[in-house]
């Protein structure tokens, strides 16, 4: 696979459980070497030389927290503080943990917080020493909605930021609100573009028009743009390659044939749709060498 | 070795806070103490049989070399003394054993391993942070020990003994091959911590480890074997110079990958 993420771009990494979505994070992080092919990241070459000064610009968050659990927030953070030789330690604790109003939470126990609180404390230490790069595993994953949304915020203003993030996760919703692109994974790339981009392409969208009176003599004008348009109901259905250009053509063609519309409805499918279609179309073939 | 402080730190930290782990030291501390007072002087008075009185133990004591300042009685208490001094050296390796044995294994069964690996730390960082982690507050615990040990002879010895244990050999023993002996074991079983996918396993294979220190405090015991302060200080360099192999060797070992993708 080959992909790219800007600076200021959140590229979502989607794919089945085995898909190897945690083994490129791992080798973009340098913890697992490549057996061909290059990591690039933030301009510096990853190698077993660079290795260290890579892991410098990179904030990764892993599958599980990974506190330590008789050791408080502060202290936690504090270590990684350390091994990132931050100037003032507790100045930057104190501001990443602000980021998720953790301030009052710095002298606790990792062990006596809910899985939510330590996710987030693992989220602040990936941001501890405000990485170029943000590699991040299922940042939301098992937390409730509110959480979810403060880390979406977060990741949002980290972009603005200018930090180049890839998220790898299983929620497609999430991956639709947050992503500029997103990468669909099964051992290799299958697509890599952004979601409006990827639904396009691999599925045509919907325009249900609502019109009042007979749909009869319209249906014709329906079909110069889709020979399978059809009437359902009290409207005419059309379906599009490109709905977002085509829907004011098929429109303003209806106006002028005389029909008096009551509503025009984008039934666009979701990226859940493309990516089991993806994913589905990959199936027979066979898996890439690990 | 920019990140051997706070790592260094890290581990203090969790282990003072794990305090239960340091009760067996503690109970092995206070019996390394109370153990040879009881043989060398509350059962002599109790049976009423002095020291200096055995001729099998009076031959034995010859080895520690001749002290012509001290009595029959007191020259076997010395020679005593001195052999279960070889209980506190003993106390940092067994003491701090299980906590190396787990120190790699441990942090990936915790899952706390990989967010560390992404960080610029050294391999070398993190496994000479583990041994001195596990080492400093065992060897502290022997230490404070040792200093109540000295302290009952001075008490409870006849007027001698304390001077003549306090010789080059003892401080070599005390603060040179104790410590490096520690170093070495305790490497040794982070090497087998980062080998094995199980703590178990590691603590199994640490035990070994402990042999040959038993070997030398038997022989001791038996007067077939003393080692002067000259040979304890090459054995004491030997020691350091096969921790640092030793550490180099563990750092080669030491698959980042492996222990992240093949570990359950």
């Amino acid at each position: 696979m080959t992909f790219d993420v800007a600076r200021g771009e959140i590229v979502a990494l989607l794919g089945p459980n085995g898909a190897g979505k945690t083994t490129t994070m791992r080798m973009l992080a340098g913890l697992i070497e490549p057996t061909s092919g290059s990591v690039t990241i933030d301009g510096v070459p990853l190698t077993r030389a660079t290795g260290n000064a890579v892991r410098r610009r990179i904030g990764f968050l892993t599958e599980a927290p990974g506190l330590w659990d008789r050791l408080t927030v502060r202290e936690n953070l504090r270590v990684y503080a350390g091994i990132h030789a931050l100037a003032q330690p507790d100045r930057a604790i104190d501001r990443a943990l602000d980021m998720f109003s953790l301030g009052d939470r710095s002298a606790t126990r990792a062990a006596e917080l809910s899985k939510g609180m330590r996710q987030k404390v693992a989220l602040v230490r990936a941001l501890l020493h405000d990485p170029a790069v943000l590699l991040l595993d299922e940042p939301t994953s098992g937390l409730d909605p509110e959480v979810t949304r403060s880390v979406r915020q977060l990741l949002e203003e980290r972009r603005e930021a200018g930090c180049a993030i890839l998220v790898s996760t299983h929620n497609l919703d999430e991956a639709e609100r947050l992503a500029d692109r997103v990468a669909v994974l099964q051992t290799r790339l299958l697509a890599l573009d952004p979601p409006a981009t990827l639904r396009s392409r691999l599925t045509k969208g919907r325009v249900v028009v609502r019109i009042a009176g007979d749909l009869e003599p319209y249906l014709i004008v329906a079909r110069s743009f889709d020979a399978q348009a059809a009437i359902e109901g009290t409207a005419i259905v059309v379906s599009l390659p490109e709905a977002e250009r085509d829907t004011p053509e098929v429109v303003r063609a209806l106006v002028n044939a005389g029909a008096r519309i009551v509503e025009v409805r984008a039934e666009m499918p979701d990226l859940e749709d493309v990516y089991l279609r993806l994913v589905r179309d990959d199936g027979g073939r066979p898996e890439a060498p690990p | 070795m920019t990140s051997l402080g706070p790592l260094l730190m890290k581990e203090l930290v969790d282990l003072t806070r794990n305090r239960m782990a340091f009760v067996p030291v503690v109970i092995a501390a206070a019996a390394a103490i109370v153990m040879p007072f009881l043989v060398v002087v509350a059962i002599p008075i109790a049976s009423g049989h002095s020291l200096g009185s055995d001729a099998d133990l009076l031959k034995v004591s010859v080895v520690t070399g001749i002290h012509d300042e001290l009595g029959p009685d007191a020259r076997v208490q010395y020679f005593l003394f001195q052999q279960f001094l070889m209980l506190f050296l003993l106390l940092p390796i067994t003491g701090a054993m299980s906590l190396a044995s787990h120190a790699v294994v441990g942090e990936k069964q915790a899952r706390t391993l990989e967010p560390l690996l992404a960080t610029p730390i050294t391999t070398l960082e993190l496994l000479v942070a583990k041994v001195l982690g596990a080492l400093a507050p065992t060897l502290a615990i022997a230490v404070a020990g040792l200093v109540l040990y000295f302290a009952g002879i001075a008490l409870a010895a006849p007027p001698g003994v304390l001077e003549a244990m306090l010789t080059a050999r003892t401080f070599v023993l005390v603060f040179l091959v104790g410590p490096a002996s520690a170093l070495v074991a305790l490497q040794a079983a982070v090497v087998i911590s980062s080998r094995v996918n199980d703590a178990r396993t590691a603590q199994q294979f640490g035990v070994l480890i402990i042999l040959p220190m038993t070997a030398v405090l038997v022989a001791q015991f038996t007067g077939s074997l003393w080692l002067s302060a000259w040979m304890l200080g090459l054995i004491g360099v030997g020691l350091l110079v096969g921790w640092v192999f030793l550490v180099l060797f563990s750092v080669a070992m030491f698959e980042r990958e492996a222990i992240l993708t093949r570990w359950k």
